[in-house]
């Protein structure tokens, strides 16, 4: 208790620069040690965040996917008083919501609630997270779920997620980050409930918490549901094991996953050595936002590869891993990495244009990395970014999740970074930087297409993919393709594999 | 004109008072001032929908107008409109459904008149070449392409396919593959279906967040006001009545559990009875996480992971459609019973009280927690907007909720889920025999 109120020294009440955009007036930020608290008296809503800093790179040797299961065994479990149903029955009337969110390094349980029935909630959240039920019914139906979202969803319902799980697992080969963070066929299968137990025992302690609150709560709350929350938690370690670089990348490396599939999805990526905690982090912000802005027609990607030549309907690049949050264009928050990578996405391809479309892709990014942005290209895109990153934050909930992340990364929140740091940035800045990260010769490339043999025959003969195109298009564009259609992909032959879908996730690769 | 309704009474559930003005020929303007400094939302909301594609050959083309509304007009083209646009640092999209077209940007409140602007211009200059028609029409093939790596999307495409046998519900808002491919060749028919209607008087403008609603009605007047309104009416056809059930199997080619759907013929919307309100009230007695069938179904004997059902708000009939995931393949026909059992429960067993005084409570809660912010504001009275053009409707509707009695869940049972109202469609794996 002592430890506690010790630790619950106020950090400090802040302002933000971007309060002034987007968010009720009256909001007010408390930081504690252990706590990110966002008030703001007229939300009818309260939001909840409690993270751990647990995530799938704790999951024991050949147990891939504990850590999405124990996660799960909140999210969607009973608690010690309640079974699944009794607190489904009791959420409902409410519209009250729990979830749980599991990624590399942390695990955030979420939770909503309508202020009308604030403190019930809050005590059933608690006791959720703090005494799970750990009964069988809900073991057996959420490990069901984690498989069957490797062997029927992934293998067989998305190929855009399946390509980009594939470029990851590929991207961190014998690296922590391998498993997907739902695990693997064969690692789920083996987890056993007393595993669950142990696991919430060990990971899920005083020192490994980060609670994050925003919305319309009483002025004393947070204090009194964090002290209750640490009373609760047992002590611990905070453990964090450094991470071992990823294997370095020898020319393309290709892997094809062999699938019926209607066309054919790419994702492409390589290991960078920056996060928001570096001051590049930024000024790459702006290059990658030029090259390819999510799910926009800013990028030059979507605008060279959908917009001019129509070959599939969009084509985008990350400076970090994205999940995009429900339809919006934005990220999920809460999915923070020491380690990322560069990637760009290419959505689904007619197979006849597939190679064309790879080479397209790699031969942009080497024009953005050999000659970087224009003044014009630059102020454009920073002027941008310093008005787009407000509306990442549109809502109290991701207002509080970026402030989460800020915490990981050591920085403040994304959003009042970039309205601090894109101001001095310079084209210089920017360019050096993508000099510096950037490159196209060492690239994972995860293709997810129909008779993988074919495609792979055309990479490795390196043979002309002139593309086909149903429209007419521009003399510029057939000029540009001329520069496309041989450009020489320098694919190792002897890491470049072929998988049966029936195989992708079974178990890791050493 | 101009006229505020809404949030002066505590019974109604949309919060926020609405100002609601008229211009000449047509166009209507909705506001609300929402406490967002600094952010605006701008929904331009076009009343057509897949519902309108009447003529055989050409579905899809509403959806394929949400596209080349963003292939620009002489006084701003596509480069200069994509420039304007991340000058502001706007979120903007669009999207289609059966019913209807929004286009919706979310900015800085700075930039309303630039919005206004741009949003104002292409509706009525929309100019797009052949040539950058039939590239737009590559990217809805490969829209097409990458819904179909997903067996929902060839669920749902056989499930209405066989529903319906006249009203364009009959395919999804995408449109039908060969139509898709027909596309790049239509050049003149795009033309077409713009003039007839992309019309002030088809449109509704809605803004929410930072905005003065005097100052909006002026620009909107300014930029607006030469529109021409065009009073086209399509023909719809009417889809009879089912007179007996039909069924459909499909397969598809890569891992996957086995899919149950089936879909019920129910009624339109209504403001002013009491059906679809109760068959709302009834998808959640039927199939939320507290429902018998749920707890069956899904926790208990975990046959299932995926289980839903409802009807969404539509201006002809649709299909109240049901969605399940079987964890086993020998179980389909179990879990298509199994469902079916308690529609037929439903029939016979009148709701408890407070059973249902929980679900109305829920419906309200869920409905009053996601408007936090002028996207989502804007969003939901769009949707009732396209409905019946009233933003009473929203208040209208929640007060039809409150209404609904144990008889009344009964009644729609009864009424609309008869076997001969039923299709059914499954979907398995592909068997491999070589």
């Amino acid at each position: 208790m002592d430890r506690f109120f010790v630790r619950f020294i106020l950090l400090g009440v802040l302002g933000c620069s971007s309060c002034a955009f987007g968010t009720d007036q009256s909001l007010s930020v408390v930081n504690s040690e252990t706590s990110v608290a966002m008030r703001m008296p007229n939300s009818p809503v309260v939001n909840f965040r409690v993270s751990f800093r647990v995530g799938s790179i704790n999951d024991p040797q050949e147990k891939n996917g504990l850590n999405a299961l124990t996660a799960l065994m909140i999210g969607q479990g009973g608690s010690d008083t309640f079974s699944f149903e009794e607190l489904r029955k009791t959420f409902y009337p409410w519209s009250a919501a729990v979830s749980a969110q599991f990624d590399k390094e942390v695990t955030t349980i979420i939770g909503s609630v309508h202020r009308d029935h604030l403190n019930e909630f809050s005590e059933i959240f608690l006791e959720l997270i703090t005494e799970p039920r750990f009964d069988v019914s809900d073991f057996e139906r959420n490990r069901d779920s984690l498989k069957n979202g490797i062997t029927a969803t992934l293998r067989g319902n998305n190929d855009e997620e399946l390509g980009k799980q594939t470029l990851n697992g590929f991207l961190y080969r014998g690296h922590p980050y391998e498993a997907p963070e739902l695990g693997t066929e064969k690692g789920l299968e083996v987890l056993t409930l007393e595993d669950v137990k142990r696991f919430h025992l060990q990971h899920y302690h005083q020192d490994n918490v980060l609670v994050g609150i925003a919305g319309g709560y009483p002025q004393d709350f947070v204090i009194r549901f964090e002290e209750n929350l640490q009373n609760a938690l047992p002590a611990g370690v905070a453990l964090t094991d450094s991470l071992p670089a990823p294997d370095s990348l020898s020319g393309v490396e290709v892997t094809v996953v062999n699938k019926q599939a209607i066309a054919t999805a790419i994702s492409i990526g390589f290991p960078i050595d920056v996060t928001r905690a570096d001051d590049d982090f930024y000024a790459l912000l702006v290059a990658n936002s030029y090259f390819g802005e999510h799910r926009t027609f800013n990028g030059l990607l979507m605008n060279k590869m959908r917009g001019d030549r129509g070959l599939n309907y969009g084509d985008y690049s990350y400076l970090e891993h994205f999940i995009q949050s429900g339809g919006s264009r934005f990220p999920v928050t809460n999915i923070p990495r020491r380690q990322q990578y560069f990637s760009i996405w290419i959505r689904p391809v007619p197979h006849h244009n597939a190679h064309f479309a790879l080479r397209q892709a790699i031969v942009e990014l080497k024009q953005l990395v050999d000659t970087g942005l224009t003044e014009d290209d630059f102020s454009l895109t920073r002027d941008f970014l310093i008005n787009y990153s407000k509306l990442y934050v549109q809502t109290a909930d991701r207002r509080l999740g970026y402030a989460m992340d800020g915490r990981f990364y050591g920085t403040n929140s994304l959003i009042d970074e970039i309205q601090v740091r894109l101001p001095l940035l310079t084209l210089d800045d920017v360019n050096n930087a993508i000099k510096r990260h950037l490159q196209y010769d060492d690239l994972a490339v995860a293709v997810v297409t129909t008779n993988a043999d074919s495609f792979v025959e055309k990479l490795l003969s390196n043979e002309p993919s002139p593309p086909t195109y149903n429209v007419s298009v521009s003399e510029e564009v057939l000029l540009e393709d001329q520069g496309i259609v041989s450009f020489p992909l320098n694919v190792d032959v002897d890491r470049l594999q072929v998988m049966p879908v029936e195989e992708m996730f079974r178990e890791l690769s050493r | 004109m101009a006229g505020c309704v809404g949030g002066d009474s505590s019974n109604d559930v949309f919060p926020f008072p609405v100002v609601v003005s008229q211009l000449e020929n047509g166009l209507k303007i909705v506001s609300v001032e929402y406490d967002s400094p600094g952010v605006v939302a701008y929904y331009t909301v076009v009343r057509t929908g897949s519902r309108n594609e009447v003529e055989p050959g050409f579905s899809g083309y509403a959806h394929f107008f949400e596209h080349l509304m963003f292939r620009g007009t002489k006084k701003y083209p596509t480069a200069a409109y994509n420039k304007l646009i991340k000058q502001m640092g706007a979120d903007s999209n669009a999207f289609t459904t059966n019913d209807w077209t929004a286009y919706h940007i979310v900015a800085s409140s700075d930039s309303l008149e630039t919005i206004v602007d741009i949003e104002s211009d292409r509706f009525q200059n929309l100019e797009y070449s052949e040539d950058l028609f039939r590239t737009e029409a590559g990217a809805i093939l490969g829209e097409y392409n990458l819904n179909f790596s997903n067996p929902v999307a060839l669920l749902q495409e056989t499930l209405h396919g066989r529903a319906f046998m006249f009203h364009p519900y009959k395919h999804t808002t995408l449109g039908l593959l060969a139509d898709i491919e027909n596309m790049p060749n239509q050049y003149d028919y795009s033309l077409q279906f713009y003039d007839r209607y992309y019309r002030p008087n088809n449109c509704v403008i809605v803004v929410v967040g930072d905005v003065d609603s005097s100052q909006l009605s002026n620009l909107v007047e300014q930029y607006y006001g030469d529109w021409e309104p065009n009073n086209f009416e399509p023909v719809i056809p009417v889809e009879p009545p089912q007179t007996r059930e039909r069924k459909s199997s499909v397969t598809w080619p890569n891992p996957t559990l086995p899919f149950l759907m089936l879909g019920y013929h129910v009624p339109a919307f209504s403001d002013q009875t009491i059906d679809m309100p109760a068959l709302d009230v009834l998808s959640q007695l039927l199939f939320s996480e507290t429902s018998p069938l749920f707890q069956k179904l899904y926790l208990e004997e975990q046959v299932v992971d995926l289980l839903s059902g409802g009807a969404g708000d539509s201006r002809d009939g649709p299909l109240f459609t049901i969605i399940a995931r079987v964890t086993d393949p020998d179980r389909l026909e179990y879990v298509r019973d199994a469902i079916i059992a308690e529609i037929n429960r439903m029939k016979v067993e009148r709701v408890d009280p407070s059973v249902l005084a929980d679900t109305k409570s829920h419906m309200r809660y869920r409905f009053s927690m996601g408007l936090d912010n002028p996207g989502d504001i804007a969003r939901t009275l769009s949707h009732y907007l396209q409905l019946t053009g009233d933003p009473e409707t929203v208040n209208r509707v929640y007060r039809l909720y409150d209404a609904v009695s144990p008889e009344d869940i009964e009644y729609v049972a009864t009424t609309y889920f008869a076997e001969t109202n039923r299709t059914v469609v499954d979907l398995t794996m592909e068997k491999n025999d070589g």
